[in-house]
Protein backbone atom coordinates (compact mmCIF):
# COMPACT_ATOMS: atom_id res chain seq x y z
CA UNK A 1 0.00 0.00 0.00
CA UNK A 2 1.72 3.56 -1.00
CA UNK A 3 1.96 6.47 1.25
CA UNK A 4 -0.95 7.83 -0.71
CA UNK A 5 -3.79 5.07 -0.03
CA UNK A 6 -2.75 5.14 3.42
CA UNK A 7 -2.93 8.43 4.09
CA UNK A 8 -6.90 8.06 2.15
CA UNK A 9 -7.56 5.37 3.94
CA UNK A 10 -6.93 6.94 7.26
CA UNK A 11 -8.87 10.11 6.70
CA UNK A 12 -11.73 7.73 5.92
CA UNK A 13 -10.92 5.28 8.66
CA UNK A 14 -11.42 8.47 10.86
CA UNK A 15 -14.31 9.93 9.18
CA UNK A 16 -16.32 6.40 10.04
CA UNK A 17 -15.43 6.61 13.64
CA UNK A 18 -17.59 9.86 14.05
CA UNK A 19 -20.77 8.37 15.40
CA UNK A 20 -22.68 11.16 13.84
CA UNK A 21 -20.69 10.34 10.36
CA UNK A 22 -23.88 8.33 8.80
CA UNK A 23 -26.51 11.25 9.95
CA UNK A 24 -24.77 13.95 9.01
CA UNK A 25 -24.00 12.74 5.24
CA UNK A 26 -27.98 11.54 4.97
CA UNK A 27 -28.77 15.33 6.13
CA UNK A 28 -26.89 16.97 3.30
CA UNK A 29 -27.88 14.41 0.58
CA UNK A 30 -31.63 14.87 1.47
CA UNK A 31 -31.34 19.20 1.68
CA UNK A 32 -29.11 19.07 -1.67
CA UNK A 33 -32.16 17.28 -3.14
CA UNK A 34 -34.76 19.48 -1.74
CA UNK A 35 -32.86 22.42 -2.49
CA UNK A 36 -32.70 21.20 -6.14
CA UNK A 37 -36.23 20.50 -5.69
CA UNK A 38 -37.51 23.87 -4.49
CA UNK A 39 -35.99 27.57 -4.47
CA UNK A 40 -37.80 28.57 -0.99
CA UNK A 41 -36.05 25.53 0.86
CA UNK A 42 -32.70 26.98 1.06
CA UNK A 43 -33.73 29.89 2.65
CA UNK A 44 -33.03 31.78 6.13
CA UNK A 45 -37.04 31.41 6.75
CA UNK A 46 -37.66 28.17 6.03
CA UNK A 47 -34.16 27.11 7.97
CA UNK A 48 -36.23 28.58 10.92
CA UNK A 49 -39.39 26.89 10.64
CA UNK A 50 -37.53 23.81 10.07
CA UNK A 51 -35.58 24.73 12.94
CA UNK A 52 -38.60 25.25 15.51
CA UNK A 53 -40.56 22.23 14.92
CA UNK A 54 -37.20 20.06 15.19
CA UNK A 55 -36.78 21.83 18.37
CA UNK A 56 -39.71 20.47 19.98
CA UNK A 57 -39.15 16.64 18.48
CA UNK A 58 -35.28 17.29 19.32
CA UNK A 59 -35.59 17.94 22.95
CA UNK A 60 -37.61 15.32 23.68
CA UNK A 61 -35.05 13.05 21.39
CA UNK A 62 -32.00 13.87 23.43
CA UNK A 63 -34.25 12.87 26.52
CA UNK A 64 -34.71 9.25 24.55
CA UNK A 65 -31.50 8.74 23.32
CA UNK A 66 -29.46 8.86 26.02
CA UNK A 67 -32.58 6.40 28.17
CA UNK A 68 -31.72 4.53 24.57
CA UNK A 69 -28.08 4.26 25.17
CA UNK A 70 -28.57 2.79 28.78
CA UNK A 71 -30.77 0.05 27.04
CA UNK A 72 -34.65 0.95 27.43
CA UNK A 73 -37.25 3.42 25.84
CA UNK A 74 -39.90 5.29 26.98
CA UNK A 75 -43.11 5.66 24.76
CA UNK A 76 -44.88 7.30 27.14
CA UNK A 77 -42.62 11.07 26.23
CA UNK A 78 -45.40 11.61 23.56
CA UNK A 79 -48.16 11.70 26.36
CA UNK A 80 -45.80 13.98 28.91
CA UNK A 81 -44.90 16.10 26.55
CA UNK A 82 -49.31 17.09 26.43
CA UNK A 83 -49.18 16.14 29.65
CA UNK A 84 -47.08 18.55 31.88
CA UNK A 85 -48.03 21.80 29.60
CA UNK A 86 -51.71 21.35 30.19
CA UNK A 87 -50.86 20.64 33.94
CA UNK A 88 -49.06 23.90 33.92
CA UNK A 89 -51.77 25.59 31.72
CA UNK A 90 -54.70 24.31 34.58
CA UNK A 91 -52.56 25.35 37.65
CA UNK A 92 -52.07 28.49 36.38
CA UNK A 93 -55.15 29.32 35.09
CA UNK A 94 -55.99 28.65 38.53
CA UNK A 95 -53.94 31.81 39.91
CA UNK A 96 -50.43 29.76 40.40
CA UNK A 97 -47.58 31.85 39.37
CA UNK A 98 -46.47 30.59 35.81
CA UNK A 99 -42.97 30.17 36.78
CA UNK A 100 -44.06 27.88 40.07
CA UNK A 101 -46.54 26.22 37.65
CA UNK A 102 -43.94 25.31 35.21
CA UNK A 103 -41.70 23.83 37.59
CA UNK A 104 -44.79 21.69 39.50
CA UNK A 105 -45.69 20.11 36.06
CA UNK A 106 -41.64 19.10 35.27
CA UNK A 107 -41.50 17.70 38.95
CA UNK A 108 -44.64 15.61 37.64
CA UNK A 109 -43.46 14.85 34.35
CA UNK A 110 -40.51 13.85 36.47
CA UNK A 111 -42.59 11.46 39.07
CA UNK A 112 -44.23 9.70 35.41
CA UNK A 113 -40.53 8.93 34.47
CA UNK A 114 -39.56 7.83 38.14
CA UNK A 115 -43.03 5.47 37.95
CA UNK A 116 -41.63 4.27 34.46
CA UNK A 117 -38.36 3.50 35.90
CA UNK A 118 -39.38 1.71 38.97
CA UNK A 119 -41.52 -0.73 36.85
CA UNK A 120 -39.20 -1.81 34.65
CA UNK A 121 -36.47 -2.14 37.59
CA UNK A 122 -38.48 -3.65 39.83
CA UNK A 123 -41.24 -5.75 38.14
CA UNK A 124 -38.44 -6.77 35.24
CA UNK A 125 -40.36 -6.36 32.39
CA UNK A 126 -39.29 -4.60 29.11
CA UNK A 127 -39.95 -1.00 29.01
CA UNK A 128 -41.14 -0.60 25.87
CA UNK A 129 -44.51 -2.79 28.10
CA UNK A 130 -44.54 -0.67 30.71
CA UNK A 131 -43.97 2.59 29.03
CA UNK A 132 -46.89 1.59 26.03
CA UNK A 133 -49.09 1.26 29.65
CA UNK A 134 -48.22 4.62 30.72
CA UNK A 135 -48.48 6.16 27.09
CA UNK A 136 -51.99 4.71 26.89
CA UNK A 137 -52.87 5.83 31.04
CA UNK A 138 -51.60 9.03 30.45
CA UNK A 139 -53.36 10.15 27.44
CA UNK A 140 -56.44 8.79 28.57
CA UNK A 141 -56.39 10.81 31.60
CA UNK A 142 -55.68 13.93 29.87
CA UNK A 143 -58.64 13.43 27.27
CA UNK A 144 -61.02 12.63 30.13
CA UNK A 145 -60.00 15.66 32.47
CA UNK A 146 -60.13 17.97 29.10
CA UNK A 147 -62.77 16.72 27.45
CA UNK A 148 -60.83 16.31 24.56
CA UNK A 149 -60.80 20.14 24.02
CA UNK A 150 -57.68 22.32 23.96
CA UNK A 151 -57.13 24.65 26.97
CA UNK A 152 -55.73 27.94 26.46
CA UNK A 153 -53.67 29.74 28.98
CA UNK A 154 -55.73 32.58 30.20
CA UNK A 155 -53.00 34.26 32.56
CA UNK A 156 -51.04 37.52 31.65
CA UNK A 157 -47.79 36.73 32.33
CA UNK A 158 -46.87 35.54 28.57
CA UNK A 159 -43.07 36.92 29.15
CA UNK A 160 -42.48 33.61 30.90
CA UNK A 161 -44.30 31.26 27.92
CA UNK A 162 -42.34 33.47 25.23
CA UNK A 163 -38.88 33.08 26.81
CA UNK A 164 -39.84 29.32 26.55
CA UNK A 165 -40.97 29.21 22.82
CA UNK A 166 -41.90 32.80 21.74
CA UNK A 167 -40.01 34.63 19.15
CA UNK A 168 -36.76 35.93 20.06
CA UNK A 169 -34.13 37.08 17.47
CA UNK A 170 -33.85 36.70 13.45
CA UNK A 171 -37.47 34.96 13.64
CA UNK A 172 -36.13 32.18 15.74
CA UNK A 173 -37.99 31.06 18.73
CA UNK A 174 -36.39 30.01 22.35
CA UNK A 175 -37.32 26.56 22.24
CA UNK A 176 -34.33 26.16 19.33
CA UNK A 177 -31.99 27.73 22.44
CA UNK A 178 -32.99 25.76 24.86
CA UNK A 179 -32.74 22.56 21.84
CA UNK A 180 -28.97 23.63 21.67
CA UNK A 181 -28.41 24.20 25.04
CA UNK A 182 -29.96 20.27 26.33
CA UNK A 183 -27.74 18.40 23.27
CA UNK A 184 -24.64 20.61 24.65
CA UNK A 185 -25.31 19.55 28.15
CA UNK A 186 -26.22 15.94 27.56
CA UNK A 187 -23.44 15.35 24.77
CA UNK A 188 -21.32 16.91 27.62
CA UNK A 189 -22.16 14.88 30.34
CA UNK A 190 -22.45 11.28 28.10
CA UNK A 191 -19.12 11.51 26.58
CA UNK A 192 -16.98 13.71 29.14
CA UNK A 193 -18.21 12.10 32.45
CA UNK A 194 -18.09 9.60 35.02
CA UNK A 195 -22.00 8.78 34.84
CA UNK A 196 -21.98 9.08 31.04
CA UNK A 197 -19.39 6.35 31.40
CA UNK A 198 -21.94 4.43 33.18
CA UNK A 199 -24.76 4.98 31.00
CA UNK A 200 -22.84 3.35 27.78
CA UNK A 201 -21.58 0.06 30.41
CA UNK A 202 -25.27 -0.28 31.63
CA UNK A 203 -26.78 0.08 27.77
CA UNK A 204 -23.83 -2.20 26.51
CA UNK A 205 -23.52 -4.99 29.03
CA UNK A 206 -25.63 -4.89 32.45
CA UNK A 207 -24.63 -7.53 33.82
CA UNK A 208 -20.39 -6.25 33.14
CA UNK A 209 -21.19 -3.26 34.63
CA UNK A 210 -23.26 -4.49 37.75
CA UNK A 211 -19.65 -6.55 38.26
CA UNK A 212 -17.56 -3.92 38.34
CA UNK A 213 -19.99 -2.05 41.01
CA UNK A 214 -21.74 0.31 38.78
CA UNK A 215 -25.53 0.69 40.17
CA UNK A 216 -27.44 -0.79 36.99
CA UNK A 217 -31.20 -0.01 38.29
CA UNK A 218 -30.04 3.66 39.45
CA UNK A 219 -28.81 4.76 36.19
CA UNK A 220 -31.78 3.48 34.57
CA UNK A 221 -34.47 5.14 36.80
CA UNK A 222 -32.06 8.16 36.59
CA UNK A 223 -32.65 7.97 32.89
CA UNK A 224 -36.18 7.50 32.55
CA UNK A 225 -36.83 10.61 35.27
CA UNK A 226 -34.54 12.77 32.40
CA UNK A 227 -36.53 11.34 29.49
CA UNK A 228 -39.33 12.36 30.64
CA UNK A 229 -38.64 15.71 32.29
CA UNK A 230 -37.40 16.56 28.91
CA UNK A 231 -40.18 15.76 27.16
CA UNK A 232 -42.38 17.88 29.97
CA UNK A 233 -39.92 20.56 28.73
CA UNK A 234 -40.74 20.63 24.80
CA UNK A 235 -44.05 20.28 25.53
CA UNK A 236 -43.76 23.64 27.40
CA UNK A 237 -41.79 24.89 24.65
CA UNK A 238 -44.71 24.40 22.28
CA UNK A 239 -47.20 25.23 25.06
CA UNK A 240 -44.93 28.98 25.10
CA UNK A 241 -45.66 28.81 20.87
CA UNK A 242 -49.22 28.80 20.80
CA UNK A 243 -50.17 30.03 24.70
CA UNK A 244 -52.50 26.99 24.32
CA UNK A 245 -52.10 23.02 24.51
CA UNK A 246 -53.91 20.52 23.24
CA UNK A 247 -54.64 17.24 24.63
CA UNK A 248 -53.78 14.96 21.55
CA UNK A 249 -50.75 17.06 20.94
CA UNK A 250 -47.26 14.97 20.79
CA UNK A 251 -48.96 12.07 19.49
CA UNK A 252 -46.54 9.75 17.60
CA UNK A 253 -43.76 12.40 19.02
CA UNK A 254 -42.49 9.04 20.74
CA UNK A 255 -41.73 6.95 17.87
CA UNK A 256 -40.36 9.86 16.22
CA UNK A 257 -38.28 10.57 18.83
CA UNK A 258 -37.13 6.99 18.66
CA UNK A 259 -36.40 7.65 14.70
CA UNK A 260 -34.43 10.42 15.40
CA UNK A 261 -32.12 8.39 17.52
CA UNK A 262 -31.83 5.51 15.83
CA UNK A 263 -31.05 7.73 12.43
CA UNK A 264 -28.51 9.92 14.69
CA UNK A 265 -26.57 6.27 15.19
CA UNK A 266 -28.19 4.83 18.68
CA UNK A 267 -28.60 1.10 19.38
CA UNK A 268 -32.07 -0.03 19.44
CA UNK A 269 -30.35 -2.45 21.78
CA UNK A 270 -28.50 -0.45 23.74
CA UNK A 271 -24.81 0.68 24.45
CA UNK A 272 -24.03 2.91 21.32
CA UNK A 273 -25.48 6.45 20.09
CA UNK A 274 -25.16 10.21 20.15
CA UNK A 275 -26.61 13.02 21.55
CA UNK A 276 -25.63 15.08 18.32
CA UNK A 277 -26.48 12.70 16.12
CA UNK A 278 -30.06 12.44 18.00
CA UNK A 279 -30.01 16.46 17.27
CA UNK A 280 -29.55 15.97 13.91
CA UNK A 281 -31.95 12.73 13.51
CA UNK A 282 -34.36 15.30 14.72
CA UNK A 283 -33.42 18.02 12.60
CA UNK A 284 -33.25 15.47 9.35
CA UNK A 285 -36.93 14.94 10.20
CA UNK A 286 -37.93 18.60 10.29
CA UNK A 287 -35.62 19.18 6.89
CA UNK A 288 -38.10 16.18 5.14
CA UNK A 289 -41.45 17.71 6.31
CA UNK A 290 -40.96 21.26 4.79
CA UNK A 291 -38.58 19.80 1.72
CA UNK A 292 -41.84 17.43 0.65
CA UNK A 293 -44.19 20.33 1.22
CA UNK A 294 -42.36 22.52 -0.55
CA UNK A 295 -41.50 20.23 -3.29
CA UNK A 296 -45.32 20.36 -4.04
CA UNK A 297 -45.61 16.63 -2.05
CA UNK A 298 -48.97 16.14 -0.07
CA UNK A 299 -47.96 15.93 3.17
CA UNK A 300 -49.03 12.65 3.98
CA UNK A 301 -46.52 11.42 2.33
CA UNK A 302 -44.05 12.82 5.08
CA UNK A 303 -44.42 9.33 7.11
CA UNK A 304 -43.68 7.29 4.15
CA UNK A 305 -40.79 9.02 3.94
CA UNK A 306 -39.38 8.83 7.31
CA UNK A 307 -39.82 5.08 7.06
CA UNK A 308 -37.68 4.72 4.36
CA UNK A 309 -35.33 6.83 5.43
CA UNK A 310 -35.41 5.55 8.93
CA UNK A 311 -34.75 2.01 7.66
CA UNK A 312 -31.71 3.26 5.14
CA UNK A 313 -30.15 5.17 7.93
CA UNK A 314 -30.10 2.07 10.11
CA UNK A 315 -28.69 -0.53 7.50
CA UNK A 316 -25.90 2.28 7.08
CA UNK A 317 -25.68 2.89 10.29
CA UNK A 318 -24.70 -0.48 11.49
CA UNK A 319 -22.75 -1.33 8.29
CA UNK A 320 -20.42 1.77 9.91
CA UNK A 321 -20.77 0.22 13.33
CA UNK A 322 -19.73 -2.89 13.04
CA UNK A 323 -16.32 -2.31 10.47
CA UNK A 324 -15.71 0.55 13.22
CA UNK A 325 -16.96 -0.72 16.33
CA UNK A 326 -17.80 -4.49 16.53
CA UNK B 1 -10.47 -28.95 59.65
CA UNK B 2 -11.50 -26.67 62.33
CA UNK B 3 -11.69 -28.42 65.68
CA UNK B 4 -11.43 -25.23 68.03
CA UNK B 5 -11.92 -21.50 67.68
CA UNK B 6 -7.99 -20.62 67.81
CA UNK B 7 -7.81 -23.01 64.77
CA UNK B 8 -10.58 -20.79 62.83
CA UNK B 9 -8.77 -17.74 63.90
CA UNK B 10 -5.69 -19.57 63.00
CA UNK B 11 -7.11 -19.86 59.49
CA UNK B 12 -9.05 -16.38 59.34
CA UNK B 13 -5.12 -14.64 59.81
CA UNK B 14 -3.23 -17.16 57.55
CA UNK B 15 -5.24 -16.88 54.56
CA UNK B 16 -5.98 -14.30 52.09
CA UNK B 17 -9.62 -15.75 51.84
CA UNK B 18 -11.57 -18.00 54.20
CA UNK B 19 -15.00 -18.33 53.09
CA UNK B 20 -17.18 -21.27 55.96
CA UNK B 21 -20.52 -22.94 55.40
CA UNK B 22 -21.27 -20.77 52.42
CA UNK B 23 -24.88 -21.54 51.33
CA UNK B 24 -26.62 -20.02 48.44
CA UNK B 25 -30.14 -20.21 47.59
CA UNK B 26 -31.73 -19.04 44.45
CA UNK B 27 -35.60 -19.26 45.63
CA UNK B 28 -35.57 -23.31 46.61
CA UNK B 29 -32.51 -24.35 44.10
CA UNK B 30 -29.55 -25.13 46.78
CA UNK B 31 -27.09 -23.89 44.29
CA UNK B 32 -23.86 -23.98 47.24
CA UNK B 33 -24.75 -26.52 50.43
CA UNK B 34 -22.31 -25.63 53.09
CA UNK B 35 -19.06 -25.46 51.21
CA UNK B 36 -15.79 -24.56 52.78
CA UNK B 37 -12.71 -23.01 50.80
CA UNK B 38 -9.79 -20.64 51.48
CA UNK B 39 -7.36 -19.18 49.96
CA UNK B 40 -3.14 -18.43 51.25
CA UNK B 41 -1.75 -15.32 50.65
CA UNK B 42 0.39 -15.36 47.33
CA UNK B 43 -1.12 -18.99 46.67
CA UNK B 44 -3.00 -19.90 42.99
CA UNK B 45 -5.98 -22.22 43.61
CA UNK B 46 -7.21 -24.11 40.97
CA UNK B 47 -11.02 -24.30 41.45
CA UNK B 48 -12.34 -27.33 39.28
CA UNK B 49 -15.50 -28.91 38.97
CA UNK B 50 -17.88 -30.15 36.06
CA UNK B 51 -20.01 -27.38 34.27
CA UNK B 52 -22.80 -26.51 37.28
CA UNK B 53 -20.82 -27.75 40.36
CA UNK B 54 -21.25 -24.42 41.99
CA UNK B 55 -18.00 -23.09 41.11
CA UNK B 56 -18.76 -19.72 39.55
CA UNK B 57 -21.70 -19.39 42.25
CA UNK B 58 -18.87 -19.62 44.79
CA UNK B 59 -16.41 -16.68 43.39
CA UNK B 60 -19.59 -14.61 42.71
CA UNK B 61 -20.49 -15.14 46.52
CA UNK B 62 -17.22 -13.72 47.40
CA UNK B 63 -17.00 -10.90 45.08
CA UNK B 64 -20.44 -9.69 46.21
CA UNK B 65 -22.27 -10.43 43.60
CA UNK B 66 -24.85 -12.96 44.68
CA UNK B 67 -25.76 -12.71 49.16
CA UNK B 68 -25.13 -15.66 50.37
CA UNK B 69 -28.07 -17.19 52.44
CA UNK B 70 -25.89 -18.64 55.16
CA UNK B 71 -22.04 -18.66 56.02
CA UNK B 72 -18.81 -16.46 56.87
CA UNK B 73 -16.92 -14.63 54.59
CA UNK B 74 -14.06 -13.23 55.87
CA UNK B 75 -11.22 -11.76 53.36
CA UNK B 76 -7.28 -9.84 54.45
CA UNK B 77 -8.08 -10.85 58.77
CA UNK B 78 -11.46 -9.37 58.56
CA UNK B 79 -15.32 -10.23 58.07
CA UNK B 80 -16.09 -9.29 55.06
CA UNK B 81 -19.59 -8.62 54.21
CA UNK B 82 -19.61 -7.00 50.50
CA UNK B 83 -23.39 -5.68 49.74
CA UNK B 84 -22.20 -5.08 46.29
CA UNK B 85 -18.96 -6.10 43.86
CA UNK B 86 -18.38 -2.09 44.22
CA UNK B 87 -17.26 -3.40 47.72
CA UNK B 88 -15.40 -6.37 46.81
CA UNK B 89 -12.98 -4.28 44.37
CA UNK B 90 -12.53 -1.66 47.02
CA UNK B 91 -11.11 -4.48 49.28
CA UNK B 92 -9.16 -5.79 46.56
CA UNK B 93 -11.37 -8.31 44.75
CA UNK B 94 -10.56 -8.55 41.09
CA UNK B 95 -12.27 -10.60 38.96
CA UNK B 96 -12.24 -11.48 34.95
CA UNK B 97 -15.34 -13.28 34.20
CA UNK B 98 -15.72 -15.42 30.69
CA UNK B 99 -18.99 -13.59 29.83
CA UNK B 100 -19.12 -10.50 31.83
CA UNK B 101 -15.67 -8.84 32.10
CA UNK B 102 -15.61 -6.44 29.39
CA UNK B 103 -18.41 -3.62 27.41
CA UNK B 104 -17.78 -4.41 23.77
CA UNK B 105 -18.46 -1.63 22.24
CA UNK B 106 -16.67 0.72 25.10
CA UNK B 107 -12.90 1.39 24.47
CA UNK B 108 -10.02 -0.21 25.69
CA UNK B 109 -9.23 2.60 28.26
CA UNK B 110 -13.30 3.26 29.22
CA UNK B 111 -13.08 -0.71 29.86
CA UNK B 112 -9.68 -0.63 32.16
CA UNK B 113 -11.44 2.11 34.24
CA UNK B 114 -14.92 1.46 33.89
CA UNK B 115 -16.78 1.88 38.08
CA UNK B 116 -13.19 3.48 38.92
CA UNK B 117 -12.99 6.89 36.64
CA UNK B 118 -10.45 9.36 36.83
CA UNK B 119 -11.83 12.87 37.23
CA UNK B 120 -10.17 16.31 37.21
CA UNK B 121 -11.75 19.36 37.66
CA UNK B 122 -13.28 22.20 35.09
CA UNK B 123 -14.78 25.10 36.59
CA UNK B 124 -16.84 23.17 39.12
CA UNK B 125 -17.95 20.12 37.38
CA UNK B 126 -15.94 17.08 37.51
CA UNK B 127 -14.67 15.71 34.11
CA UNK B 128 -13.79 12.19 32.87
CA UNK B 129 -9.27 12.47 32.88
CA UNK B 130 -9.72 10.63 29.39
CA UNK B 131 -5.40 11.67 28.47
CA UNK B 132 -4.86 10.08 32.43
CA UNK B 133 -7.26 6.97 31.09
CA UNK B 134 -5.54 6.67 28.14
CA UNK B 135 -1.80 6.76 29.06
CA UNK B 136 -2.05 4.41 32.27
CA UNK B 137 -3.90 2.01 30.21
CA UNK B 138 -1.68 2.15 27.39
CA UNK B 139 1.27 1.73 29.95
CA UNK B 140 -0.51 -0.96 32.16
CA UNK B 141 -1.34 -3.05 28.94
CA UNK B 142 2.09 -2.71 27.72
CA UNK B 143 3.37 -4.17 30.97
CA UNK B 144 1.19 -7.40 30.38
CA UNK B 145 2.80 -7.62 26.91
CA UNK B 146 -0.39 -6.41 25.51
CA UNK B 147 0.96 -5.41 22.13
CA UNK B 148 -0.38 -4.94 18.22
CA UNK B 149 -2.88 -2.02 19.62
CA UNK B 150 -3.88 0.96 17.75
CA UNK B 151 -5.08 3.17 20.40
CA UNK B 152 -6.96 3.34 23.60
CA UNK B 153 -9.94 4.59 22.03
CA UNK B 154 -10.41 1.08 20.01
CA UNK B 155 -13.49 -0.61 21.34
CA UNK B 156 -12.89 -4.01 22.94
CA UNK B 157 -14.62 -6.27 20.51
CA UNK B 158 -11.94 -6.95 17.91
CA UNK B 159 -9.91 -8.39 20.70
CA UNK B 160 -8.93 -11.83 21.08
CA UNK B 161 -9.84 -13.68 24.08
CA UNK B 162 -6.41 -13.30 25.80
CA UNK B 163 -6.47 -9.72 24.93
CA UNK B 164 -9.51 -9.67 26.79
CA UNK B 165 -7.92 -11.34 29.85
CA UNK B 166 -4.62 -9.46 29.69
CA UNK B 167 -6.46 -6.27 30.36
CA UNK B 168 -8.46 -7.38 33.27
CA UNK B 169 -5.05 -8.70 34.94
CA UNK B 170 -3.26 -5.55 34.04
CA UNK B 171 -6.29 -3.67 35.85
CA UNK B 172 -5.58 -6.13 38.70
CA UNK B 173 -2.10 -4.70 38.57
CA UNK B 174 -2.70 -1.32 38.21
CA UNK B 175 -5.60 -1.09 40.67
CA UNK B 176 -2.95 -3.16 43.67
CA UNK B 177 -5.67 -6.03 43.32
CA UNK B 178 -4.78 -8.55 46.62
CA UNK B 179 -6.61 -11.17 45.02
CA UNK B 180 -7.32 -12.14 41.28
CA UNK B 181 -10.16 -14.38 40.21
CA UNK B 182 -10.26 -15.93 36.82
CA UNK B 183 -13.32 -17.48 35.41
CA UNK B 184 -12.38 -20.30 32.47
CA UNK B 185 -9.15 -18.14 31.64
CA UNK B 186 -8.48 -20.33 28.71
CA UNK B 187 -11.14 -21.47 27.67
CA UNK B 188 -11.37 -20.47 23.96
CA UNK B 189 -7.92 -19.43 23.64
CA UNK B 190 -5.39 -20.76 21.13
CA UNK B 191 -1.86 -22.32 22.48
CA UNK B 192 0.19 -19.48 22.40
CA UNK B 193 -2.59 -17.39 23.83
CA UNK B 194 -3.39 -19.45 27.08
CA UNK B 195 0.90 -19.69 27.52
CA UNK B 196 0.53 -16.36 27.90
CA UNK B 197 -2.22 -16.24 30.14
CA UNK B 198 -0.44 -18.72 32.34
CA UNK B 199 2.30 -16.95 32.39
CA UNK B 200 0.72 -13.70 33.51
CA UNK B 201 -0.85 -15.80 36.62
CA UNK B 202 2.27 -16.70 37.17
CA UNK B 203 4.33 -13.25 37.07
CA UNK B 204 0.77 -12.02 38.99
CA UNK B 205 1.85 -14.66 42.06
CA UNK B 206 5.28 -13.57 41.77
CA UNK B 207 4.26 -10.10 42.64
CA UNK B 208 2.50 -10.91 45.60
CA UNK B 209 -1.43 -11.57 44.39
CA UNK B 210 -3.54 -14.34 45.64
CA UNK B 211 -5.30 -15.99 42.16
CA UNK B 212 -8.37 -18.28 42.12
CA UNK B 213 -8.26 -20.03 38.24
CA UNK B 214 -11.95 -21.28 37.39
CA UNK B 215 -11.97 -24.35 35.28
CA UNK B 216 -13.17 -27.69 34.22
CA UNK B 217 -10.00 -28.53 32.38
CA UNK B 218 -7.30 -29.88 34.45
CA UNK B 219 -4.64 -30.56 32.22
CA UNK B 220 -4.56 -25.85 31.65
CA UNK B 221 -4.48 -25.01 35.40
CA UNK B 222 -2.15 -28.14 36.41
CA UNK B 223 1.12 -26.10 36.17
CA UNK B 224 0.16 -22.97 37.67
CA UNK B 225 -1.95 -23.60 40.74
CA UNK B 226 -0.43 -24.66 44.13
CA UNK B 227 -3.77 -26.44 44.92
CA UNK B 228 -6.75 -27.80 43.43
CA UNK B 229 -10.28 -27.35 45.26
CA UNK B 230 -12.90 -29.79 43.42
CA UNK B 231 -16.77 -28.98 43.70
CA UNK B 232 -19.57 -31.11 42.84
CA UNK B 233 -23.42 -30.55 43.28
CA UNK B 234 -22.82 -27.50 45.60
CA UNK B 235 -20.59 -29.20 47.99
CA UNK B 236 -16.76 -30.06 48.73
CA UNK B 237 -15.08 -33.16 47.43
CA UNK B 238 -11.77 -32.42 47.39
CA UNK B 239 -9.27 -30.43 48.38
CA UNK B 240 -5.69 -31.87 46.91
CA UNK B 241 -2.15 -30.19 46.66
CA UNK B 242 -0.35 -30.39 43.29
CA UNK B 243 2.61 -32.44 44.90
CA UNK B 244 0.06 -34.68 46.34
CA UNK B 245 -1.21 -35.46 42.84
CA UNK B 246 -1.50 -35.82 38.56
CA UNK B 247 -3.67 -33.93 35.71
CA UNK B 248 -5.05 -37.74 35.04
CA UNK B 249 -5.25 -38.30 38.62
CA UNK B 250 -7.13 -34.94 39.09
CA UNK B 251 -9.84 -35.57 35.95
CA UNK B 252 -10.93 -38.22 37.43
CA UNK B 253 -11.34 -36.90 40.79
CA UNK B 254 -13.43 -33.72 38.33
CA UNK B 255 -15.26 -36.65 37.08
CA UNK B 256 -16.69 -38.00 40.43
CA UNK B 257 -14.82 -41.33 40.09
CA UNK B 258 -12.28 -41.09 42.35
CA UNK B 259 -12.21 -39.61 45.64
CA UNK B 260 -9.46 -37.93 47.46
Amino acid sequence: MSDMEKKQFGVLDRLLRVREFGALTGLLMIMAVFTILSNKFLTWDNFISIFTTSSELGIIAIGTCFLMISGEFDLSVGSVFAVAPMLGALLSNAGVPIAIAFVISLIAAGLIGLLNGVIVTQAKIPSFIATLGSMMFFRGVLLAVSGGFPIDYMGKEAGFLNALGGKIFFGMRASGIWFILATIIFSVILNRTKYGNHVFAVGGNAGTAKAVGINVVKVKIINFIIASVLAGLAGFTMFGRFHSIDPTAGQLLELEAIASSVIGGALLTGGYGSIVGAFIGAFLIGVLRSGLILAGAPAYWYQAFIGVILVISVIVNTKIRKAVAG
Amino acid sequence: MIVNDSDKIRMIRENLVYMENIVVKFGKVVALDGVDFYVGRNEVVGLLGDNGAGKSTLIKALNGYHRITEGNIYFDGKHADFNSPKDARDAGIETAYQDLALVNLMSISRNFFLGREPERKFIFFKMLDQKKMDEIAARSLKEVGLKNIRAMQETVSFLSGGERQAIAIGRANYFGAKLLILDEPTAALSVTETEWVLRLVKEAKESGLSVILISHNAYEVFDVADRFVVLQHGKNYANIRRDDTDPEELIEVIAGRLKK
